[in-house]
């Protein structure tokens, strides 16, 4: 008897859990739609009151968002570049990136390579390989630059801690030099990088 | 009888006190109405609530008059709230009949003659009569006729309902402003020749100027500003006469002729000047046609935001990596720990600005430059077309250094006229660089060669 009481008691326990589970479930959905309701009565109002506004408003109005607007990138800019001042700079991490490079080229087998062919007329066809090293393309493109060359059509990748420079290479002043001579500038370059 | 008072006082569904502007004008009034009254009629004190009234609570009637102008100036729609004032008006119908109203006539026409100023307030009086031709319609008038200004007050006041009682039947009235002879129905003959002199001295067709200023408004906003002629409608007499009156007040007074002839031009100025200021906060502005540069100021406004949200997002994560190396510091190396930090971010679910990828993009053009930034997470995505001949490579791989930019991957050349250069590059770890700044600088330094460099390359 006990056993059939206690039985029934938990049964009964169960249903009022699960009826409380459920009147819960039907409160928060009620509550749910009750609160989309109001946010999309809200949202209608809202377009609707803008639509209200006459056109000097709106253009005024634009004014004086962009203006708060870049007022706040402003303070924001600020306040980043107060973080960076104060935080300390990390300069090991560039270090270890470029051992990383040279160790990946050997690894991979790739080589400092210099390649020069002419084509159609004044233009040279290069290829460079050189280690990837901070600034490696500014200085490069430097140095062709104060020779007197000049890079069109350019492709520069950068794979395996290598630097892969594909180009069309063009003396500036018109006069270009022999492919021979090219090459060998452009290979004093890489050494000197 | 007080008690009907008071809840009729407390019911102003149809009226709009909050629009009243002729304030003045109404608290001037009720007293002409009342001294007038008290004049014309010889009216035992007892009989008539109103006077009743006026000798015990003059305060307080004359403050309700206030009140009642106040309601009566606008909405002169019928109001249903009029029957139901009107329903505790009937209660006293003998008091209506023990009115004298002999004296009336003149009076009533002597307030509409009277005191031109006056008028508009004597035709926002009148005017609510309409307002009761329903409370009205209740009623069996003797043949007398009223004052209107009176009748009205008593209309529609609390305390006043004894008054109503000798006003006849009324039709339903327009719900425009329609001014409410109550003469007509008394049965007197169609015009009194006063009124036809009115009638005459209005111009016909005269159009009701658009609400200007407070006096307008006393004629309600619903009504349409067509034309008015007064005329007189057979059927209740109403008459639209007032609102014409009304409208040769208001002319004279805020004649739109009148108005400056630059008033327009200053107008169109004003919001060519405001597009003007528009354009010139947007970085790159092309067409200078209106359309162009809303919608410039639209694009501009979306970045904008984007840079404030990428902005925000490099905050947090510089704080986030502050926070956490300052736990490491006696731990590991710094270096470590920013590299953990940057996947610590990607783990974090507190905080969700971290844990989102960076997004963002720019485009800025100057004169000879276009520059398209694009940036995911730590990899920046920059696009260049310069007109004119330097050497952007050269520049602009300088600039990615300056701004730590590592660069990966460039494509480009030239393309008919232009300089065509696509850069990937990647940001260094604990940069702090948005897009915008990307963007400026690489287009400064365009801007800041090509002025150095004259047209014909030189070294």
């Amino acid at each position: 008897m006990e056993f059939l009481g206690s039985a029934s008691d938990a049964l009964c326990i169960a249903q009022a859990r699960r009826r409380q589970v459920y009147d819960d479930s039907m409160y928060k959905s009620k509550n749910l739609h009750a609160e989309r309701r109001r946010r999309q009565k809200l949202g209608d109002r809202l377009l609707a009151l803008r639509s209200l506004m006459n056109k000097a408003t709106i253009v005024e109005d634009a004014i004086t968002y962009i203006q708060m607007l870049q007022r706040n990138v402003k303070v924001l800019s600020d306040q980043l570049l107060e973080m960076d001042s104060l935080s300390v700079q990390e300069d090991e991490e560039p270090t270890r990136d470029e051992i990383n490079a040279s160790e990946q080229m050997k690894k991979y087998g790739i080589k400092e390579d210099v390649k020069v062919t002419g084509i159609d007329g004044n233009k040279l066809w290069i290829r460079v390989v050189f280690e990837k090293k901070r600034g490696g393309i500014t200085k490069f493109l430097e140095a062709s630059t104060s020779l007197g060359f000049e890079l069109t059509d350019t492709n520069v990748t950068t794979s395996k801690g290598a630097i892969l420079v594909s180009s069309c290479f063009k003396g500036i002043y018109g006069n270009a030099l022999g492919v021979e001579q090219t090459k060998k500038l452009l290979q004093e370059i890489i050494r000197n990088m | 009888m007080e008690i009907n008072h008071s809840k009729m006082y407390e019911e102003p569904g149809c009226f709009d006190p909050n629009n009243f502007t002729a304030e003045g004008a109404g608290s001037g009034f009720p007293q002409a109405v009342q001294k007038q009254f008290e004049e014309n009629m010889d009216l035992s004190v007892d009989e008539l609530s109103y006077h009743h009234h006026t000798h015990q609570e003059d305060a307080a009637v004359s403050a309700m008059e206030l009140e009642l102008q106040k309601h009566l100036a606008f909405k002169v729609e019928n109001c249903d709230n009029n029957t139901h004032m009107l329903q505790q008006v009937v209660d006293d119908p003998n008091q209506l009949l023990s009115y004298d109203h002999a004296n009336w006539n003149t009076g009533d026409i002597g307030f509409n003659q009277d005191d031109p100023e006056q008028n508009g307030h004597r035709s926002f009086n009148i005017n609510s009569l309409p307002q009761t031709p329903d409370l009205l319609n209740l009623f069996h008038l003797p043949s007398s006729s009223l004052l209107p200004n009176s009748s009205i007050s008593f209309a529609n006041s609390n305390h006043d309902t004894t008054s109503l009682g000798f006003i006849k039947d009324l039709p339903a009235s327009h719900s425009t402003s329609v001014l409410y002879d109550p003469l007509f129905h008394l049965n007197l003959p169609p015009q009194s020749p006063l009124f036809s002199e009115l009638f005459q001295s209005i111009p016909q067709g005269y159009s009701l100027p658009t609400s200007r200023g407070g006096a307008s408004s006393l004629f309600g906003d619903e009504r349409d500003s067509s034309g008015v002629t007064a005329y007189q409608d057979g059927d209740g007499g109403m008459l639209e006469f007032t609102r014409d009156m009304a409208c040769i007040v208001r002319r004279s007074e805020t004649g739109k002729k009148k108005k400056p002839f630059t008033t327009e031009r200053q107008r169109r100025e004003q919001w060519n000047d405001k597009f003007e200021a528009l354009r010139n906060m947007v970085p790159s502005p092309t067409k200078s046609d209106r359309a162009s540069i809303v919608g410039d100021a639209i694009e501009y406004i979306k970045e904008l935001l984007r840079t404030v949200n990428e902005i925000k997002l490099l905050a947090e994560r510089k704080r986030c990596v502050r926070e956490r190396s300052k736990r490491h510091k006696t731990e590991d190396d710094a270096g470590e720990d920013v590299k953990n930090c940057n996947i610590w971010p990607l783990g974090d679910p507190e905080q969700s600005y971290i844990g989102s990828l960076r997004s963002s993009w720019l485009q800025r053009k100057s004169k000879d430059t276009e520059v398209d930034v694009r940036i995911i997470d730590d990899e920046v995505t920059i696009k260049l077309f310069q007109r004119k001949k330097i050497d952007c490579l050269l520049f602009v791989s300088k600039v990615l250094e300056e701004l730590k930019l590592d660069l990966h991957h460039v494509a480009g050349g030239q393309i008919g006229d232009y300089y065509s250069f696509l850069f990937n590059t990647k940001i260094c770890e604990g940069s702090s660089l948005y897009a915008g700044a990307i963007a400026n600088k690489v287009i400064e330094v365009m801007d800041r060669e090509y002025a150095a460099v004259p047209p014909t390359i030189s070294y």
